[in-house]
Parts: C-alpha cells; sequence; structure tokens
C-alpha cells in the first residue's frame, strides 16, 4: 500500500468523531449560540456509549445512546445558555469541565472492560477498486460515510438552499431582524444547540465503537476541543468543516504510519502533531484576512455569543 | 427598556408576580447573586451525593475539620492554595480586559520545564539558581503565550481555543523531556527527571509549607494597587469596558493585549517554577493537580475584585483539600471536575438572576419609575 492509502485509511476513522461534533458546532454557531463544552459533550457521548457497547452487541443501539446523551447534556446547556440567557462563555467552560468530570467518574470503574459491539467496515462495490483512494474512502464503516458524506450534503442543502435553513442563519446574525419577522428565536436557538450537541455526542460514541474500540481517561483527549478550532478555520462551511476535521485525522494518523514504519521521530512529538496543526489551521485564514483584509468579517455569525434579549434591541 | 415585555413569573390568589429588570446592577448584588449560585450548585451536588447513598452532612463535618480543624490540614491546604492562587491571578488580568486565559495549565508546565533545565543542570549557590529558574519559569510561561496574544491582538483570533489547544501541547513536551531527554537514568523505577537540588526554603516554622505562598500573595497586592491606582491598569480596564473607545480615546490597545497576556503567562509559569522547586521537585507530566482549572474557576467566581481572587482561591483549595481528604471515602477527583462544572453554571446563572428582580404587580409602576 501507498503512504497516502495508508495515512486516508485510518485518518477517516480518526476523525469522524470531530467531522461530527464541528458539523454540530457549526449548526448552532450558525444560530449564534457558542458551546465551548464541546469537549464535555464528546466524552459523555463516549462513555455512554462504551457503557452500552460493554452490555450488547448492537453498535447501532450504543451510537443512539451516545447521540441521546449528548442531546441532553445540550439540552441542559441550552437552558441556562438560550432560555436563562446566561453568558455562554462560562456555561459551555462549565459543560467541558463538568462534563468530562462526569464522563470519568462514570467510566472510571469500567477501564479495560471489552466492548462487545464495534462498527465494522463495509466495502462500497465498484468504488473501493480505485487505485490509490479507493480502499481508504470506501471501505469504512457506515458512520464514516454519513459524518464525510451525506451530513455534509444534508448541512449544506438545509442552510443554504431552505427557507429554514434563511430564518437559522438570521437567528444567528440579527436576532432582533429575524423575531420583527416572526422566527422563534430561542426557540430555534434551543433546538439547534440540542442538534448539535446531539452530534457530537453520536460523535464521542464513534470515537469508542469505530476508532479506538475501547475506553479508558483522556481518551477523548482534546477531540471537542479541536472540532471548535475545525469551525473556525472552516469559516462555517460544511464542507471546510469535514475537510478540516479530515486534516486533524491525517495527522493523527500520521502519527501511527510513523511508528509502524519506524521512521526515527518521537513519539511525543508525533502525539503534539495534530494539535499543532489544528493551531496552525486557525492562525493561517485569521493571519490572511489580517493582511489582505478582504476576507475579514465575512465568517463568524454576527451574534456569536451573544445573548438575545427581546428588551434590549 | 420596558419591563412590560417580560412575561408573568407566575399568578396567585389574584396577585402576579413577575421579573423586572433592574436598571443597573451594584457590584454587591453581583457578587451576593455569585455567592447564591455557587451555595446553590454545593447544595445540589450535596443532594446528588446523598442520593446516591453518601452522608453529605458528614462528609462536610469530615472535610472541614480535615482542612481546617489542624495546622498540618491548614499547611496542606496552603500547599495547594500557592499554584491555584497564582492561576487565579494568571486568569484574573487578562479578564479584566475579558479575555480569557484558558491556557494557564500549559504555561504552569512550560514554566517548570524552563526552570527545571535551570535546576538540573546548574548547581550554583542555592539563592541564585533559585532566582534564575524563577526568572526561566516566567520567560517558559510568556513565551507560551505569545502566539495567542500576538494572534489575539492582531489577527482577533479566539484565545481560548488557541490558548487551550497549546496545553495539550505543552504536556506533550513536558512528557517528552521528563520521560526520555532528561530522565533520571540512575532511578530506573521513576518516570521524570532527577531531584531539582535548589529548594525553596520552608515556611517559618514549617515542614509542609513553602514560603513560595508569599508570592501570590504580593502578586495580588500589587495587581490590586496597579488597577486600583495607575494609568496603565486605568488603561487596561478601560479596554475591558468598551475596546472602541479605548482606541478612540487614544489608548494603544493592542499593545495593552500583548503586554497584559504575556504577564498573564509570566505568572502561571512563575506557579510551575515554585510547584516545581517547592512539593514538586522531579519534573514529569502529572505535576500539575488541575491547577490551571482551578485558578480559572476561582477568577470565573471573583469577577473583577481582588479580594474576591484571594477569597476564592481560599475557598476552592480548601474544596480541593477536601477533595483529596474524602478520597478516602470513595470521592474521586473526577466528582471534584464535576462539581467545579456545577458551580460554574451556578456563577453564570447568578449573573444573570442579579440584573433582576422579583416585584409584584401592583408595585410595577414603582419599580419602572426607579
Amino acid at each position: 500500500m501507498t503512504l497516502v492509502t495508508d495515512i486516508l485509511q485510518t485518518a477517516l476513522p480518526a476523525s469522524t468523531s470531530v467531522a461530527l461534533a464541528a458539523s454540530g458546532e457549526m449548526l448552532n454557531e450558525r444560530a449564534g449560540t457558542l458551546n465551548l463544552g464541546l469537549e464535555g459533550v464528546v466524552s459523555l457521548g463516549a462513555v455512554s456509549a462504551f457503557i452500552v457497547g460493554t452490555n450488547t452487541t448492537n453498535p447501532f443501539l450504543a451510537l443512539a445512546v451516545g447521540t441521546i446523551v449528548g442531546a441532553v447534556a445540550g439540552a441542559a446547556f441550552a437552558t441556562a445558555a438560550v432560555l436563562v440567557r446566561a453568558n455562554q462563555v462560562l456555561t459551555g467552560l462549565a459543560l467541558a469541565v463538568g462534563g468530562v468530570g462526569l464522563a470519568n467518574q462514570l467510566g472510571n470503574g469500567r477501564q479495560g472492560a471489552l466492548l462487545i459491539s464495534r462498527f465494522e467496515p463495509v466495502e462500497i462495490p465498484l468504488l473501493s477498486d480505485i487505485p490509490v483512494v479507493g480502499q481508504a474512502l470506501f471501505d469504512q464503516d457506515p458512520v464514516v460515510y454519513f459524518a464525510f458524506g451525506v451530513l455534509p450534503v444534508a448541512l449544506w442543502f438545509v442552510l443554504f438552499h431552505t427557507r429554514h435553513g434563511l430564518n437559522l442563519r438570521a437567528v444567528g446574525e440579527n436576532p432582533a431582524a429575524a423575531d420583527a419577522v416572526g422566527v422563534n428565536v430561542s426557540g430555534m436557538r434551543f433546538a439547534y444547540a440540542t442538534i448539535g450537541a446531539a452530534l457530537a455526542g453520536a460523535g464521542g460514541a464513534h470515537l469508542v465503537l469505530g476508532y479506538t474500540q475501547n475506553w479508558s481517561i483522556g481518551v477523548v483527549s482534546g477531540a471537542g476541543w479541536v472540532s471548535l478550532a475545525v469551525v473556525i478555520f472552516a469559516a462555517w462551511r460544511p464542507f471546510l468543516v469535514v475537510l478540516g476535521a479530515l486534516l486533524f485525522g491525517a495527522m493523527t494518523s500520521l502519527g501511527f504510519v510513523a511508528q509502524a514504519r519506524d521512521w526515527n521521530v518521537p513519539s511525543y512529538v508525533l502525539a503534539m502533531l495534530p494539535y499543532i496543526v489544528t493551531l496552525v489551521l486557525i492562525l493561517i485564514p485569521a493571519g490572511l484576512a489580517g493582511f489582505g483584509r478582504r476576507l475579514r468579517g465575512s465568517a463568524a455569525p454576527g451574534s456569536l455569543a451573544i445573548p438575545y434579549f427581546r428588551e434590549d434591541r | 427598556m420596558t419591563t412590560a415585555d417580560t412575561p408573568p413569573l407566575q399568578a396567585s390568589a389574584g396577585r402576579s408576580w413577575r421579573l423586572a429588570r433592574r436598571s443597573g446592577v451594584t457590584s454587591r448584588q453581583t457578587a451576593m447573586a455569585r455567592i447564591a449560585g455557587v451555595l446553590g450548585a454545593l447544595i445540589i451536588a450535596g443532594v446528588i451525593l446523598a442520593l446516591s447513598g453518601r452522608n453529605a452532612p458528614s462528609l462536610l463535618g469530615k472535610a472541614l475539620d480535615g482542612t481546617f480543624g489542624e495546622r498540618q490540614g491548614l499547611e496542606e491546604m496552603g500547599l495547594l492554595l500557592t499554584p491555584i492562587l497564582m492561576n487565579a491571578l494568571a486568569v484574573h488580568i487578562p479578564l479584566r480586559m475579558k479575555l480569557w486565559n484558558i491556557g494557564s495549565e500549559g504555561q504552569f508546565f512550560m514554566g517548570a520545564w524552563a526552570a527545571a533545565g535551570v535546576g538540573i543542570y546548574w548547581g550554583g549557590p542555592r539563592y541564585v539558581v533559585l532566582v534564575v529558574m524563577a526568572l526561566a519559569g516566567m520567560a517558559g510561561g510568556a513565551m507560551w503565550i505569545l502566539v495567542p496574544a500576538l494572534a489575539r491582538a492582531r489577527w482577533q483570533v479566539n484565545e481560548i481555543i488557541t490558548t487551550l489547544l497549546l496545553n495539550f501541547i505543552a504536556i506533550q513536551w513536558v512528557a517528552w523531556f521528563s520521560f526520555d531527554l532528561w530522565r533520571d537514568r540512575a532511578a530506573a523505577v521513576v518516570q521524570s527527571t532527577p531531584v531539582v537540588q535548589a529548594r525553596l526554603p520552608f515556611f517559618p516554622g514549617s515542614s509542609t509549607l513553602y514560603v513560595g505562598i508569599f508570592v501570590p500573595l504580593v502578586i495580588a497586592a500589587a495587581t490590586f494597587v496597579v488597577f486600583r491606582s495607575t494609568r496603565w491598569g486605568y488603561e487596561v480596564d478601560v479596554i475591558g469596558g468598551n475596546p472602541r473607545a479605548a482606541a478612540f480615546a487614544g489608548i494603544r490597545v493592542t499593545r495593552r493585549i500583548v503586554a497584559v497576556m504575556l504577564i498573564s503567562g509570566a505568572i502561571a509559569g512563575l506557579s510551575g517554577m515554585l510547584h516545581l522547586a517547592g512539593p514538586a521537585q522531579r519534573l514529569n507530566s502529572s505535576i500539575s493537580n488541575n491547577y490551571g482549572l482551578s485558578g480559572f474557576i476561582v477568577a470565573a467566581l471573583a469577577g473583577s475584585s481582588v479580594v474576591g481572587i484571594v477569597v476564592g482561591a481560599v475557598f476552592i483549595a480548601s474544596m480541593l483539600h477536601a477533595g483529596i481528604t474524602l478520597q478516602s471515602d470513595g470521592l474521586s477527583v473526577y466528582v471534584v471536575a464535576a462539581v467545579y462544572g456545577l458551580v460554574l453554571v451556578g456563577i453564570a446563572i447568578g449573573e444573570v438572576a442579579a440584573r433582576f428582580r422579583v416585584v409584584r404587580s401592583g408595585d410595577l409602576d414603582a419599580a419602572g419609575a426607579r
């Protein structure tokens, strides 16, 4: 196998959690809610899918539970951040801290338990025969196809080609204007904060069921934070979100390839690589915008992280 | 602003109670609301613990007795207070400009790393080595926040995410040096660097607590003075209030942002050095007991008050010490993290609640007239 095939093969499952979580976060940020607690949601999704996955052989059931747990965490966040209109930075960080703590507490006694439900690759005929990338792209598990294929197309269509998507973006850009034409701002924000977190929970579930196939303290190791960075890199666009996730995955995968091929690079440096690349990814577009002054202002939703009080408009 | 848009809270016996917005919120009201939020969160945590079959009041009694009931407990609490207060100040100072340094943990590690490099490889006179270690620690921490500071000041890149991503890199960096490059080859069992010879003196009359506890107290006092009575501190607070207005008033916003963030990183780095030259002695990737996180919680709790930072740090250090004391009762450190989360939500909700008051419908005109 070629190097590209090797890297891509692992990059996709390694970054499916980030692709799902970042797509979800892009949705709720488009509606104006910043959920900094993504790391906590991904952790809760991962640990609950692991607990279910050690008891049943059906990975879809474990995935569903992880998704529901993510949605519940998102609804709790949205209750404080959207309905009570509490500071989104504080509430989000609370979810990050508390979610990771709760997930570790739930999983702590179960470390080393055998996961009996896993996602298996499903080879797509014909497409998987394409040289170099065929095996890497089209011999993956169903969640990978969903995260990198179905989801971005669906999000792109809904966001940019439906009236509902227009309303959703309006709520994120200018909630007072959306409110004036009869869009339910709080309802929209609450719904998308919940849906976004549900996707992050699904991401955590896939991390355990389709990638690590195990759970231990620290297994999530920043997938949620990386997802937040990927959304910024992608300038809130669905296809760029999954591309950014894939770049992160490629760096993670490069670490394994390097070890397997006995490249003489310290494992610590390889472990840093995904975070360094993520950091560079969010600095580059910002830097270009800073120099070129052309891209600036195009990206972030206008009312991101600003609670909407109708009385203030 | 009108109060009439707010829906009635509840109606009973012909009288309706409703929430009305206060036209202005005093710092006292905010402080009370924050404290109420924290207490509410702790009560909820206690109820959850009680529901899971633990005797919450007895745990609380044990925790209080273990921390404040004896000198040893107080000294151990002081040992936790040193890094927590340092990290809280590191988060507090940029927070006055509404900038969140979530990377103080990483800066703590890089400060400890830089100080360890000096301490391991240079056997000069003890106090000279300690001073150079402190300078190295500050430089290490400041270096680690340089990129987020410049990116924030020049390109408006969200500092929360950049500082946080650097935490993951710092931990791997320290792991690399302590488990590999600088590893103590003589002691095969130890997964860390050799012992740093230059150690801080003990606190007078103690064999647990180090004089390092004075450093955050001095920095807290200096912070108080700078923001109360210097032009520089005033300008930073003006930027926190309204960066555009500050720029129009001729304040060099970009420079202030970079300077404040570098100071923040240096304080976090110095706290890493104090921890290494005090209780830790050897560098490894687990020398921080989530001090960055605890410091962050304190800063969120205290708002813009330096006195609040000191009080909050004592509170959180006591809670953490209680958590450690209670581990023999089957409470893990992860529960403490989960409780931190609840406390933060309590603070956030308390802040919103402070902006409202409950009025009876008959009183509404009076409320509106205020």
